[in-house]
């Protein structure tokens, strides 16, 4: 269990956090689910995670604010954003401030796996 | 009048200075002729020394008899020709053509009589040595006594005396005693002819005398005429001199008056003809610059305010030009504007759309390949769930396409119909009652007793209410209190509908975009965020308003109004896009 990676998935939409919690955990992570951003952010300040899975646009506190948050408690975190709609100033700020990877919805699993294992890579390498 | 602005000014200015010139002119000439005059005067007057001193002499010669005063008076008369022809006979023109005539002639007569005089005082002493002789001899006869009888000695020794006196006095009255004793001598001694050569003698000393007295009377009258000509002449001198003097004061004073007249006149006249073009172009220009574009400054002079009309035309007429065309460029600029803001607002609502779309895809599709992959491993509770999952974001997506095309208006369009508005509304209330049950919200009414008609839909009016209800009991979370008041404006135009919460707030930054379709402060899949797009759309689509006011932590207020229904509007009206 000790080397296990740890990931937060944090989205509005409850059935996300539900399917990639069973498809993650199918993979050996350690998942844990969040639908509103505050909550997340409570359980960050007590809890490290190797990987942060997070929606953009949720209400007051969103996908920007939990990888500064995450950025700054933990500068090895990997957080990859997932989105709604994608514009191009939005996706720009995100990798600005370190985000991991940038996906937009509707997306395929094995585009999500993907990304998952490269940033599961790059911290077993680390 | 074709004249330069420089032209009319030296006109002006020149009219008053030809009149100063003018009578300077004619002062100065009259000075001149003053100044002649005054040597006139002088000639005048010299003239009349000269036969003063011709009178002065006469007398004395009168008075003595002798040649050497007779050669006094003929130099004095000789000093007064010369005099009189020394003078330049353009001077004598000037000065009296006749009276000069007269006074060469009076004194070339005055010269002859006094030549006649001297010659009968010549004859005066012949005569006078004549009588003397006579008497001398009559005297002498008597002494010796050979004289006729009758005629005594003491008669002649007075007829002697009475001849004494007569040529002393010369007068009429021993005139007449001498002459009526020489006629007692005759009486006396009729043939007495010793008497005779004494008579005669008498007789001719009478003529000679009577002679001389008469040659003297004319030659005083020639002198007197001297006197008076030249006296004339140099009073009329001084009373030309005296008439100038006065013409000129008149004429200066005309002047004066002239100048102070027609001086400020003419000035003034110079002065506002100068300035009336200008006044006028810049009226011209007040108006123009006032707004009226149109007006052009009249092109009436032809001074240098021509060339500046024209100028200030042209210039207008290139700024009208630019102006149009600076008004086209904006107006293209404003449709480009407009086309952009279109574009960008179509960017949002599609992006919204796609945003709105895509989380319910996305959950339909993460299912089915959840599904796909571990098909075998799932039970058949958790098949059903996923199924489920696909069904219900199905729906959302139906949903959403729904309000979509309720805003964009395409669905088939509502009737239009008198309805109660204060009826739609409770309908509405009723319809959110159970969720107010479960949220815990008080609902508190001041809503119109009697039914306020309008046209509307019963339907949409619903749905414009129970979007608000929900969006205030979204606001509210777990409790709070809602208010719904609705009454006629004061005027009776209007239905004022008015829905406020106790809820959070709405920052007045966002509060500008909550009729915006896709603007939601809620948490994401909340609501869609076209509720509030929708309701404003309805709203209007009702010919009403809608607004709002909020605070945040006090709660949130929209009022929407509706226009009362008309009668003239009668029956039902479908609007909207078939």
């Amino acid at each position: 269990m000790g080397d296990k990676l740890h990931v937060m998935i944090i989205d509005d939409e409850p059935i996300v956090g539900k399917r990639l919690k069973r498809l993650l955990e199918k993979e050996d992570f350690v998942v844990e689910t969040f639908t509103r951003g505050s909550l997340a952010i409570e359980e960050l300040s007590n809890k490290h995670f190797d990987i942060i899975i997070t929606d953009l646009m949720m209400g007051i506190v969103d996908g920007i604010q939990i990888l500064e948050f995450a950025k700054t408690s933990y500068p090895d975190v990997r957080v990859i954003i997932i989105t709604g709609f994608g514009k191009k100033e939005t996706s720009e700020e995100a990798f600005r401030k370190g985000a991991f990877d940038f996906i937009i919805k509707p997306f395929r699993v094995e585009e999500l796996r993907e990304v998952v294992h490269r940033a599961a890579k790059e911290l077993k390498a680390g | 009048m074709q004249l330069k602005i420089w032209h009319k000014m030296i006109i002006g200015i020149s009219i008053p200075a030809l009149i100063a010139l003018f009578g300077s002119l004619w002062t100065y000439e009259y000075i001149n002729d003053v100044k002649d005059r005054h040597g006139y005067v002088q000639i005048a007057d010299d003239l009349r020394e000269n036969v003063l001193e011709v009178r002065r002499n006469e007398k004395n010669y009168l008075h003595y008899k002798d040649t050497d005063y007779f050669n006094y008076l003929i130099a004095s008369i000789n000093a007064l020709n010369r005099s009189i022809k020394i003078i330049p006979p353009a001077t004598i023109d000037e000065i009296g053509k006749n009276d000069f005539l007269l006074l060469n002639e009076t004194a070339t007569n005055y010269t002859a009589l006094t030549e006649r005089l001297h010659d009968n005082f010549r004859q005066e002493i012949n005569s006078i040595e004549q009588v003397r002789e006579q008497g001398k001899k009559l005297e002498n006869y008597a002494t010796t006594g050979k004289l006729s009888a009758g005629l005594s000695l003491n008669f002649i020794l007075n007829l002697r005396r009475l001849e004494k006196n007569y040529m002393l006095f010369r007068d009429r009255d021993s005139f007449s005693k001498l002459d009526r004793a020489l006629f007692q001598l005759k009486d006396l001694i009729p043939s007495c002819y010793e008497c005779i050569p004494y008579v005669e003698a008498v007789r001719s000393l009478f003529a000679s005398y009577e002679k001389s007295d008469s040659v003297i009377r004319e030659l005083q009258i020639a002198g007197d005429n001297l006197e008076e000509t030249t006296v004339r002449i140099a009073q009329r001198e001084r009373q030309h001199i005296a008439w100038f003097f006065t013409k000129t004061q008149r004429f200066m004073f005309m002047a004066l008056i002239l100048l102070c007249a027609i001086g400020p006149l003419l000035v003034y006249k110079t002065a506002s003809y100068i300035v009336a073009p200008i006044i006028r172009l810049t009226e011209i220009t007040k108006k123009i610059a006032e707004g009226d574009s149109s007006l052009r400054a009249p092109l009436k002079e032809h001074d240098e305010t021509y060339t500046l009309a024209v100028s200030f035309n042209t210039m207008l007429d290139n700024l009208q030009l630019t102006h149009h065309s600076l008004e086209k460029s904006l107006e293209l600029l404003h449709e480009q504007h407009m086309e952009a803001e279109k574009r960008a607002s179509l960017g949002f609502l599609v992006s919204g759309v796609a945003h709105e779309l895509n989380n319910p895809l996305n959950n339909i599709s993460l299912t089915a390949e959840t599904m796909k992959e571990d098909l075998n491993e799932l039970s058949t509770e958790e098949l059903k769930e996923h199924i489920q999952d696909i069904v219900t974001q199905s729906e959302r997506a139906k949903h959403i396409i729904e309000e979509l095309l309720d805003f964009v208006g395409t669905r088939k369009s509502a009737v239009m119909e008198k309805l109660d508005i204060i009826n739609a509304l409770a309908e509405s209330i009723n319809l959110v009652a159970n969720q107010l049950k479960v949220s815990h919200i008080q609902l508190k009414k001041d809503i119109h007793k009697i039914p306020v008609f309008i046209k509307g839909n019963q339907n949409k009016l619903e749905e414009i209410f129970v979007n608000i209800m929900v969006n205030a009991i979204h606001a509210m979370k777990e409790s709070g209190e809602l208010t719904i008041y609705a009454k006629p404006d004061v005027n009776e135009k209007f239905i004022i509908i008015e829905i406020s919460d106790t809820g959070c707030g709405i920052p007045e930054k966002e509060l500008k975009n909550i009729f915006e379709p896709f603007y939601t402060t809620k948490q994401h899949g909340a609501g869609t965020g076209l509720g509030l797009a929708v309701a404003r759309s309805l709203v209007e689509k009702h010919f009403g308003d809608i607004s709002v006011r909020s605070e945040v932590g006090k709660g949130t207020t929209f009022t929407i109004r509706f226009p009362l229904y008309e009668e003239e509007n009668q029956g039902p009206v479908a609007v909207g896009r078939g």
